[in-house]
């Protein structure tokens, strides 16, 4: 397979993601860019659900913690990954975009126009995580650059 | 910021509200209110719908027109979209689809066997519910709308607030005792049981933390509180509340259906719906399920969601020290802080307006239950809508009947207000209603004398105009409230429940579910 000088890297750090992870890391150019795009579902704008007993202080402390924490696994992920990605000599970058994962990539990949978009295959039935899926085949038919899905490692 | 979006939006809903009011005034409608039954809310539909669609066109215009500038004006009236929106939805929802669906119900009833829209409890608030899920999850809340939808939250707690005008000394007190009991055996014996539980399955502690709160207080608002509390991750908190949501939202449709299969009265089911489900805002959709035309059950349910959430900052406190013991590196947590600010303040205006009421404030202190007595004739022979005379004296098979069960009754008190009741035709008293009602909760006569002595008792007891329109109005609020929360139950947040905590929180949900229908069955009666 060939090497790309400029790979947009969908991860959010699943067993999956991760393997897209080792498969953009291996397919990168000598002196090429990574860039990483971080989905925030917008399952999250309904995660207050129909609470209503809550005073606005309680709610606006929920949000802010929610907020905080989402902040703080995002920038784990970010940890783990950008000493992996310079210390193969590529250049790294990030964006975290908050709507729907499959919308999001489109918009994303069409302001880069990277060489090569890598993702995760959608996780297996049965697993356990957030239930917000990358749809490959609406990426299949609006991506401009060439879409690689990893299988979920078993 | 400025928060008012410019759409036309808000004017065309307040000109079709005020059209809808203007064509039942006039008469155009009478043949679809005749049909659809519904000439008793033709008042309403008066009233709101001036009310209501005269402010939506004024700030509709206004919207259109007019410079928007940063302030707090200009938040207050960005609401008004919004809530006109959920209003409209809930005139063509109560004054629409809910005669229809009881007329669907009816016709279908020879085919099917059984009255769909009666058994499914399709009536305006259930089907208000659904319809704000539906416009969430299907064509979303508009922009324009999104500031007003908040404001439901606002409309179920001012609903609550004035509901505590309706309450006797004696009403709270004993339904307070009640819920303190049932929602302090079951809210800290299901909070317990997921810790217990989690900790067996070896969940991370944030994970069993956030659960318990949900599963055991008030559903989402509990999680809400709890999550920063025990450091929930965010995976943690969406299995949670896509649990809680999933379960409050089939809790909803199943316990009227249930609670009318079993013959629950309106203070078993409150004192179960307010027990045994668990997301607070589905025990009021319940209620209202089960008793569409009455707050009779609400009544009863929101104490026991009062008495709930006053239990939630004694639970993050707990939760707060059970996590610290086991974490380490977790901060302590100031319990007179977490007492203050999850105090829920609304509570406070409840206990006010239940004050004031008594007080005779608002209307004699006897109209306040709804049902004073009043046995003149000129309540007792009345003239129906059509102008018919109606006399509710008991005619003489009633008497007839009453006469040849007598015997079965043997209390000296009894048979004398008994005999009195058959001499008059009518109730004579407070004391005699009240002794008749006792035999009638004992069942000593037949089905049908009990049904005799029902009669009598509707006919003297009745609800004066001013509290008539009070209920309807808490009744709108919360229906209101209902509505827009619906808008905030998206489908998206329900799809992540799964994995251990759909188990436990489904498991432990149910025993509370179940639990508390045993427990209320046996020990809760009917009368307070």
């Amino acid at each position: 397979m060939p090497a790309f000088a400029h790979i947009l890297l969908a991860s959010h750090d699943t067993p999956g993601a991760r393997a897209a992870e080792r498969t953009a890391l291996e397919h990168c150019s000598a002196g090429g860019r990574i860039s990483h795009l971080i989905v925030v579902p917008d399952l999250w704008r309904g995660m207050m659900g129909d609470d209503w007993l809550n005073n606005a202080a309680t709610r606006d402390a929920y949000g802010k913690y929610v907020e905080n924490q989402l902040q703080r696994e995002i920038q784990s992920h970010i940890d783990r990954l950008r000493p992996a990605v310079l210390a193969r000599g590529f250049a790294y970058e990030f964006k975290v975009l908050l709507g729907k994962p499959a919308e999001c990539l489109l918009a994303h990949s069409r302001e880069l126009a990277p060489a090569l978009v890598v993702i995760g295959a959608p996780r297996p039935r049965g697993l356990l995580g957030l239930r917000s899926r990358m749809h490959p085949e609406r990426l299949v038919a609006a991506l401009t650059a060439p879409l690689l899905v990893i299988p979920y490692p078993r | 910021m400025v928060y008012t979006q410019r759409t036309p939006w808000t004017l065309i809903m307040g000109v079709i509200m005020v059209a809808y009011a203007y064509l039942v005034q006039s008469g155009a409608l009478a043949g679809v209110i005749k049909y659809l039954g519904t000439d008793r809310l033709t008042g309403e539909m008066l009233t709101l719908g001036y009310t209501f669609g005269g402010i939506a066109v004024l700030i509709g215009l206004w919207q259109l027109v007019a410079k928007t500038a940063e302030g707090h004006i200009d938040y207050y009236l960005s609401t008004i979209g919004g809530v006109t929106f959920i209003m409209l939805i809930a005139f063509i929802v109560k004054w629409g689809l809910d005669p229809q669906m009881a007329q669907w119900g009816r016709a279908a009833q020879p085919a099917l066997g059984f009255n769909f829209a009666s058994v499914m409890n399709l009536n305006y608030v259930v089907m208000g519910i659904v319809a704000g899920i539906v416009i969430v999850n299907v064509f979303k809340v508009p922009g324009w709308a999104e500031n007003g939808v908040r404001l439901s939250r606002l409309g179920l707690k001012t609903g609550v607030i004035l509901l505590g005008a309706l309450y006797s000394f004696a009403e709270l007190q004993q339904l307070g005792k009640l819920s303190v009991v049932l929602i302090g055996v079951f809210v800290l014996g299901s909070v317990g049981l997921v810790l217990w539980w989690g900790a067996r399955r070896n969940l991370p502690n944030s994970m069993t933390g956030v659960l318990s709160a949900g599963v055991g207080v008030c559903g989402v608002s509990a999680a809400v509180a709890a999550a920063p509390v025990v450091q929930a991750k965010s995976t943690e908190i969406a299995y949670t509340i896509g649990t809680i949501l999933l379960f409050g939202v089939i809790c909803m449709f199943l316990f009227p259906i249930v609670g009318k299969a079993l013959g629950m009265g309106y203070i078993t089911f409150g004192a179960w719906a307010g027990t045994g489900i668990l997301n607070s805002a589905q025990v009021a959709g319940a209620a209202l399920a089960f008793q569409p035309t009455g707050i009779e059950t609400l009544k009863v349910a929101e104490i026991f969601n009062i008495t709930r959430v006053l239990f939630l900052p004694i639970i993050v406190i707990w939760l707060a020290i059970w996590y610290v013991k086991r974490e380490v590196g977790a901060k302590k947590v100031d319990v007179g802080q977490v007492l203050i600010s999850k105090f829920p303040v609304f509570v406070l205006g409840f206990i006010i307006l239940f004050l004031l009421s008594s007080t005779g404030i608002f209307a004699p202190a006897r109209h306040y239950q709804g049902a004073y007595f009043d046995n003149s004739d000129k309540v007792m022979v009345k003239k129906d809508r059509s102008g018919k005379e109606v006399n509710n004296h008991l005619k003489d098979p009633d008497l007839q009947l009453l006469q040849k069960e007598g015997e079965k009754v043997k209390r000296d008190d009894q048979k004398a207000a008994l005999q009195r009741l058959i001499e008059n035709k009518k109730l004579m008293s407070i004391e005699d209603d009240d002794t008749l009602r006792g035999v009638v909760n004992a069942k000593i006569l037949s089905k049908e004398g009990n049904a005799v002595l029902a009669k009598a008792h509707r006919a003297v007891r009745h609800t004066a105009a001013k509290i008539a329109m009070f209920r309807d109005l808490i009744a709108w609020f919360f229906t209101f409230g209902l509505v827009g929360l619906g808008m905030q139950i998206t489908m998206a947040s329900i799809r992540q429940a799964g994995g251990q905590p759909l188990v436990i929180g489904g498991i432990v949900g149910l025993i509370k579910a179940v639990g508390s229908l045993i427990v209320v069955m046996l020990l809760v009666h009917e009368t307070i």
